[in-house]
C-alpha cells in the first residue's frame, strides 16, 4: 500500500488529503509534530511526504533541512497557498501542489509521483541485483583462478568450501572428501558450534545421502559411523547449533567426474537459497572436479617415479652388494689356478696347462665384468669418488701404452704414438683416465686383425674446431674453450654410422657375435662416457667401416692451466 | 723362519695363501675371525699380518688400529685384503696403519712379492 504522510497543522488541508486518500486506498498519516515526524519518518519509509509550506508551527525550511537524510527516498512534494515557496526549498523537492488544485489534478500529481517512484525502486533493484550477480562473477572468477593455482586435492576442496562461503553464505557445509589417503573424512565448515549429539546426527545424514548416490551399484568405500574421521571447522564457537538445523533450507550434490567420485557436500542455510544459490552451487562443485582428476593424476605421477627411484636405487645397491660377493669365491677360484699353473703341486702336462688357462682366462673376464659393473652401479648411483688433480695427459698415455704393449706384441700389433708436445694439463682424476684409455686401447687390440697398426693421439684444440658426426651434435654442444683431445686409432673392423651413438648404450655391443668372440661386457665405453662427463668432458667416434675406427675423447684444460713442465719441476 | 698370521675368514683363501707363502719358505698361522687374530697376534707377534677386512667379530680395520697403537706390536706389517677398492676404503686402510692395500681378486704371485718386500726372500 502506498504510504502517504502529510506534514501539515491546516486543518482544511489535513481533512483534504485524508479524505482523498481513504478514497483512493492510500495509507494516510499526518503530523506537524517535530517529534512525531521525525518517529514516524524513521520507523518506515514514506513513499510520499506532503510538505504543507503554510505550517504555522514551526519554520519549513528548517525543518525540511533537518529531515532531508529521512527523505531521501520518499518523493516530496511541497504544498503552497498563497506564500510562494523558498528558493532553497524548491531544491529539494520533487512537486509542487498548490492549494487551488482540484482533487483530480492532485490525485493525478500524487499517482505520477508514485508511479515515478516504484519504477526508481524497481530500478535500484534491478541495480541491486545486477550488483549481486557481479559480485557472484567475481567470486567465481576468483576460484576458478585459485583451482587453476594448486594440484593439492585438500587444498582443492578447501577453495570449494571458501568458494561456496563466499557465494551462498551458508550456515554449515558437510563435505565428505575421499582425496586425503585412503579413509573418507568428513570436513564441517560451520557459522556456530556443533554439539556431539548433532555431529553423529550430521554423520550418520552424510553417510545416507552418500549411500543414497550409490543405490544402484556398490558402494566404492563402505563407511562405518564410528570411524569417521571429523575435521570442524568453526567461525563463531561461542554460538551452538541446535537439531533446528535440520529444518533449514539445504542443497546436495555429488564431487564426480564421470565414473571417478571424490566425495559429495551438503550445504544448510537458515534462509532460503534462490534460483540463483543453486545454479551457483552446482557450478562450483562441477568446477572443482576436473582440477582434482588433475590432481590425482599428478599424485600418481609422483608416486610412480618415487617407485621408480626407489627401484633404480634398489638396483644399484643390488649391483654393489652381488659384486662384492662375486669376488670372494672368485679369488679362491683363480688363486688355485694359480698354484696349479705356477706348478707348485708338481708338473703341468700341455693339455692341463691348456685348460687351466682357458680357466684362469675367463676368470679374468669374469672379473672385469664384476668390476664394470660395480663401476657403473656406483656412477649411476653417484657413489663413484674422483681424485681431481692437475694431470698431464701424456703421462696417462705412456703409462697405459706400456701396461698394454704385452698385448699389443702378442697379436704384432704396430702402436704408433702421436703426441703434441707442451699440452696444458688438464684437471682430472689420473686413475679414471688411465682406466678409460685402457678400456680403447684393449677395444682397439681385439678388434685390430694382426700386424696392422694401432695409433694413440693427443693434441690441444678450441672446442669450435672439433669435428664430429652430426649425430654427437646434441652431446658435444656444450663444449666450450680449449679442450685436451686424445684419440685411439684402429684398422679394425669400424663401425656403422648409424651404430656410433649405439656403442656409448649400456649392454649395447655392435655385434654381438663378435663382441663375444672378443670378449667383453660392452660396459666399456657407457663407463668411459659417463667418467668423461664426470670431467666435463665427452667422448665420441668415427669409423670407415673394415678400414678401422676411431675413437676421440676430450676433456676441458685445467682453468688454472699449469704447463706439464711446470709439475715435473 | 719367518712367521706369518694369516686372517681371513674365507678359509679358501686362507688356504691358498699358505700353500704359497710355505712354498716360499715361510711358516704360517692361520685364523678364521677377527677375535681369534687378534689372540694369536699378541700371542705369537708374528713377523707379518695378512688382515681380510670384512670379518665376524673385529673386522680387519679395528684389528689393525688396535695393534698398530700398541708400542708391543706395532712394527708387525699388515696386509689388507678386502672386496672393496673404493679410494676411501684405501684411506681408511692408511689411517689404520695397515702397510700395503690388496684388493680381491689378487694375484697370488704380487702377494708373495710383497711379503717379500717386507721380510725378503727366503730359502
Amino acid at each position: 500500500m502506498t504510504r502517504i504522510f502529510l506534514i501539515s497543522d491546516r486543518i482544511n488541508v489535513i481533512e483534504k488529503y485524508d479524505k482523498l486518500c481513504r478514497e483512493n486506498s492510500y495509507d494516510f498519516k499526518n503530523s506537524a509534530d517535530l517529534k512525531i515526524i521525525d518517529d514516524i519518518l524513521s520507523a518506515e519509509a514514506q513513499d510520499i511526504v506532503l510538505f504543507d509550506n503554510e505550517t504555522s508551527s514551526f519554520n519549513v525550511k528548517e525543518v525540511l533541512k533537518n529531515i532531508r537524510s529521512l527523505v531521501e527516498n520518499s518523493i516530496v512534494i511541497l504544498i503552497t497557498g498563497n506564500k510562494n515557496p523558498d528558493k532553497d526549498i524548491s531544491k529539494s523537492i520533487n512537486a509542487i501542489i498548490s492549494d487551488d488544485f482540484s482533487d483530480s489534478m492532485i490525485l493525478a500529481a500524487l499517482s505520477i509521483n508514485i508511479r515515478a517512484q516504484s519504477s526508481l525502486k524497481k530500478l535500484a533493484d534491478t541495480n541491486k541485483d545486477l550488483a549481486a550477480s557481479l559480485y557472484r562473477q567475481n567470486t567465481l572468477y576468483g576460484i576458478s583462478s585459485q583451482f587453476a593455482s594448486t594440484l593439492n586435492s585438500e587444498k582443492l576442496l578447501e577453495f570449494m568450501i571458501e568458494g561456496l562461503d563466499k557465494t551462498l553464505s551458508f550456515s554449515l557445509a558437510c563435505t565428505l572428501s575421499f582425496c586425503s589417503g585412503e579413509e573418507p573424512v568428513l570436513i564441517l565448515n560451520s557459522l556456530y558450534e556443533i554439539s556431539d549429539e548433532l555431529l553423529n546426527a550430521i554423520k550418520v545424514r552424510t553417510i545416507y545421502n552418500y549411500n543414497s548416490l550409490f543405490e544402484n551399484g556398490d558402494i566404492p568405500f563402505k563407511i562405518d559411523e564410528n570411524k569417521l574421521k571429523v575435521l570442524k571447522y568453526i567461525k563463531f564457537p561461542a554460538n551452538r547449533f541446535n537439531f533446528t538445523l535440520f529444518r533449514f533450507d539445504n542443497m546436495f550434490a555429488r564431487i564426480a567426474l564421470g565414473d571417478t567420485f571424490y566425495g559429495c557436500v551438503e550445504v544448510f542455510k537458515e534462509n532460503h537459497f534462490s534460483p540463483e544459490d543453486s545454479k551457483c552451487f552446482q557450478t562450483i562443485v562441477q568446477q572443482v572436479t576436473l582440477p582434482l582428476k588433475n590432481a590425482s593424476l599428478y599424485q600418481e605421477i609422483i608416486e610412480t617415479n618415487q617407485k621408480l627411484e626407489r627401484l633404480e636405487k634398489l638396483k644399484s645397491e643390488f649391483i654393489s652388494i652381488v659384486s662384492h660377493e662375486l669376488r670372494t669365491p672368485l679369488t679362491s677360484i683363480k688363486n688355485s689356478l694359480d698354484i696349479l699353473l705356477s706348478g707348485r703341486c708338481g708338473e703341468v702336462t700341455e693339455n692341463s696347462e691348456k685348460f687351466l688357462s682357458m680357466a684362469k682366462r675367463n676368470v679374468t673376464r669374469l672379473s672385469g665384468i664384476i668390476n664394470d659393473l660395480l663401476d657403473l652401479s656406483k656412477i649411476e648411483a653417484g657413489k663413484m669418488d674422483f681424485q681431481f688433480k692437475p694431470v698431464s695427459i701424456n703421462t696417462v698415455m705412456d703409462y697405459v701404452k706400456s701396461a698394454l704393449s704385452g698385448l699389443a706384441k702378442e697379436k704384432s700389433l704396430n702402436l704408433i704414438i702421436k703426441t703434441e708436445e707442451n699440452l696444458p694439463n688438464i684437471m682430472g682424476d689420473s686413475q679414471r683416465l688411465e682406466q678409460v684409455l685402457t678400456n680403447l686401447l684393449s677395444n682397439a687390440i681385439k678388434f685390430t686383425p694382426e700386424g696392422k697398426n694401432i695409433t694413440l693421439k693427443s693434441e690441444l684444440k678450441n672446442a669450435d674446431d672439433i669435428e664430429y658426426h652430426p649425430c654427437f651434435a646434441e652431446y658435444m654442444k656444450n663444449l666450450k674453450g680449449d679442450y685436451v683431445i686424445v684419440s685411439v686409432e684402429d684398422e679394425g673392423i669400424g663401425i656403422a654410422e648409424n651404430e656410433y651413438l649405439h656403442a656409448f648404450d649400456k649392454f649395447a655391443q655392435i655385434e654381438n657375435s663378435l663382441s663375444r668372440k672378443a670378449g667383453g661386457t660392452g660396459l666399456g665405453l657407457p663407463i668411459a662416457r659417463q667418467l668423461l662427463e664426470a670431467h666435463n668432458g665427452a667422448i665420441w667416434c668415427d669409423s670407415v667401416l673394415n678400414k678401422g675406427s676411431n675413437f676421440h675423447f676430450a676433456i676441458p684444460v685445467d682453468s688454472a692451466n699449469i704447463k706439464s713442465e711446470e709439475i715435473l719441476v | 723362519m719367518k712367521n706369518i698370521l694369516i686372517v681371513d675368514d674365507e678359509q679358501d683363501i686362507v688356504e691358498s695363501l699358505k700353500f704359497v707363502l710355505e712354498t716360499a719358505g715361510f711358516n704360517c698361522y692361520t685364523a678364521f675371525d677377527g677375535e681369534e687374530g687378534l689372540r694369536l697376534a699378541k700371542e705369537i707377534i708374528p713377523d707379518l699380518m695378512i688382515l681380510d677386512v670384512m670379518m665376524p667379530k673385529i673386522n680387519g680395520y679395528k684389528i689393525s688400529r688396535l695393534l698398530k697403537y700398541d708400542s708391543k706390536y706395532k712394527e708387525i706389517p699388515i696386509l689388507m685384503i678386502t672386496a672393496r677398492s673404493q679410494e676411501e676404503d684405501k684411506l681408511i686402510g692408511e689411517e689404520t696403519g695397515a702397510n700395503e692395500y690388496i684388493t680381491k681378486p689378487f694375484d697370488l704371485d704380487d702377494v708373495l712379492k710383497q711379503v717379500e718386500k717386507y721380510l725378503g726372500k727366503q730359502n
